[in-house]
């Protein structure tokens, strides 16, 4: 994945999360991806494309969902309902938006796919020639791993 | 009906008996960049002229889309860029030539130039694939067969369309029989006969300490080192005790102005290498860059040397730090007169021009992952594979086979040789193999 767009993916999780959960988040060591890998209970996933193709991917297991949720709409949400789902694609939906966002003005040009939520015992997603960059992030209400796939159209 | 439909309907006979010879072998036959190729007819489902495929995104440069085919939707796979050939962009609605394959259960489209007629033959008659006719990896030629004064190329549909892990698997036998592990059984052969078992000692030490691997690649500066390395010890003790002694062991090992910008000499030598290119887009491939010192060095000097072509270099490292610093380099102080050209004033020192900036791409990826690139006309891969897993390395250099353009070529590190399937353009200081065709 190319240099320019990592950094702009890792603070806007950084910045969104904290400013949406007020509360102390954690960054976690960057790697790199590509085997197939679990899927904690809860994924968000908001598609790229334009110049270049992929996809953002937001996973968590479902009580950090729970957790997340709550704090978002700051009242107890005990049911994964709709609400819940909704909550956490408006999540995904504002990391993504603000790091493109900020790819934009860096001059590279993008445009995302209306997000989509998938849940789930025992999930795998597997595309497996393409490398994904691991973003984790410590919460107060549990981590997040963000699983960035972009790769330039040839 | 034309002569050629004439000849079509009636299957000709071939081989050098002539008539004599049974046809139990047909093959369609089509034209690719000016050669003619068959494949068995067997595995042939129809012909079709169609157009505008329906684009698949994270599809592979080869897969031109997907074609509906009265209802079957099937994949279509450009042969032309599969092989690496030039191949004409077409207009979005110019029908193209294709070939329908049926290969076990799946349907395939194939582009072709043209498709030209049924030919009938001799299965004796085939011979087998010859390296001279090679625009095309041998692995995928069944043979090549004369007919009508033509030589026909016939492809092996089932290896080329077999899914392709099963191909890349690494065959058990085959990576032991040859490759790095023999560098490492001749080596050994070698000490032991010379009565000095210390330098396979040495080389584990190397491995375990820097990971740096002796195989056939490095073998020749490795013998030479250890025997100056004898020298240097007398009598002491040859085996390398601690990480720094490891160092001292590989100093003389590394390219010359590595983890810097090349110097005037270096450069130069780099652009007499560089072979002449006509193409309008050059591809290069620099994997593992580190900070960027070499890929900026090579920018420049192929912009010097190939001042009208669009050039792009696609730059990897997995060392995260290193390669986040690479694309905004700055330089406060001076810089060899060679990149004066390529510069400008930036707010806190020297930097590139937009130019030199826009024909790289700086990647954060690990090539063990799997590499996603057009074909290239240039490897740029310095003192990188002697630190990678002898299997690795293996699957790197065939990589680099794979991926580059027929008389595509690798610059590696001044100590390091590629061997099979590569033959030597420069040594020296600077290291260039041509790819075999």
């Amino acid at each position: 994945m190319r240099v320019e767009y990592i950094n702009p993916f890792v603070e806007a999780a950084f910045n969104v999360l904290r400013e949406v959960l007020q509360s102390d988040v954690k960054r976690g060591e960057l790697y790199l991806k590509s085997t197939s890998m679990p899927v904690m209970g809860v994924a968000a996933i908001v598609g790229l494309a334009g110049d270049v193709e992929g996809r953002v991917l937001f996973d968590m297991d479902r009580p950090t969902a729970l957790k997340i949720a709550s704090a978002m709409n700051q009242e107890e949400l005990k049911d994964f309902d709709d609400l819940v789902k909704a909550t956490i694609t408006e999540l995904a939906n504002m990391i993504t938006a603000q790091a493109v966002t900020k790819l934009h003005d860096l001059g590279f040009r993008f445009d995302l796919t209306p997000p989509a939520i998938f849940t789930g015992e025992n999930m795998e997603v597997s595309n497996a020639d393409v490398e994904a960059l691991i973003v984790p992030m410590e919460t107060g209400h549990g981590k997040i791993e963000i699983n960035v796939a972009i790769r330039e159209r040839a | 009906m034309t002569a050629q439909t004439e000849r079509e309907a009636k299957p000709e006979v071939a081989g050098p008996a002539g008539k004599a010879e049974k046809v139990d072998f047909k093959m369609v036959t089509f034209s690719l960049a000016g050669k003619e190729y068959g494949v068995d007819i067997m595995s042939v489902k129809e012909i079709a002229k169609a157009s505008r495929f329906t684009y698949v995104p994270n599809a592979s440069t080869f897969v031109r889309g997907v074609y509906n085919l009265r209802g079957d939707i099937i994949s279509v796979i450009d042969l032309r860029i599969f092989f690496h050939l030039p191949a004409e962009r077409k207009e979005d609605e110019a029908l193209e030539s294709l070939i329908i394959l049926k290969i076990d259960e799946h349907v395939f489209g194939v582009i072709v130039d043209a498709i030209d007629k049924v030919v009938g033959i001799a299965s004796s008659s085939i011979q087998p694939p010859h390296p001279i006719f090679g625009d095309i990896n041998v692995k995928y030629i069944k043979g090549i067969i004369e007919n009508g004064g033509k030589l026909y190329i016939i492809l092996d549909v089932e290896k080329i369309f077999a899914p392709e892990r099963a191909e890349e698997a690494p065959k058990p036998g085959t990576l032991e029989a040859r490759g790095p592990a023999t560098g490492i059984a001749a080596a050994d052969t070698e000490g032991t006969s010379g009565g000095d078992i210390s330098a396979s000692f040495v080389k584990e030490t190397l491995a375990a300490f820097r990971g740096f691997h002796v195989t056939s690649l490095n073998e020749t500066w490795f013998r030479s080192r250890f025997a100056e390395w004898k020298n240097e010890r007398k009598d002491a003790d040859l085996q390398l005790r601690e990480e720094s002694e490891a160092d001292a062991f590989l100093e003389g090992f590394w390219s010359p102005c590595t983890g810097t910008l090349w110097d005037e000499g270096y450069a130069a030598e780099v652009e007499k290498a560089l072979p002449p290119i006509e193409a309008k887009s050059i591809n290069v491939w620099n994997p593992g860059c580190g900070k960027g010192y070499e890929t900026w060095s090579l920018a420049c000097v192929m912009r010097k040397r190939y001042p009208d072509a669009r050039i792009k270099i696609w730059a990897n490292d997995s060392d995260l730090l290193a390669i986040s610093m690479a694309p905004n380099m700055v330089f406060p102080e001076s810089i060899p007169d060679y990149y004066i050209p390529f510069t400008t004033k930036g707010r806190n020192g020297l930097v590139f021009i937009q130019a030199v900036r826009d024909s790289i791409f700086f990647e954060f990826h690990d090539v063990m992952n799997g590499n996603t690139l057009p074909p290239l006309d240039l490897v740029l891969c310095r003192d990188m594979l002697s630190f990678v897993a002898p299997i690795d390395q293996r699957r790197l250099m065939g990589d680099f086979i794979d991926k580059l353009k027929p008389k595509g070529m690798a610059l590696c590190g001044a100590n390091e040789r590629l061997g099979e399937g590569w033959s030597a353009a420069a040594t020296g200081a600077v290291a260039a193999f041509r790819k075999d065709q």
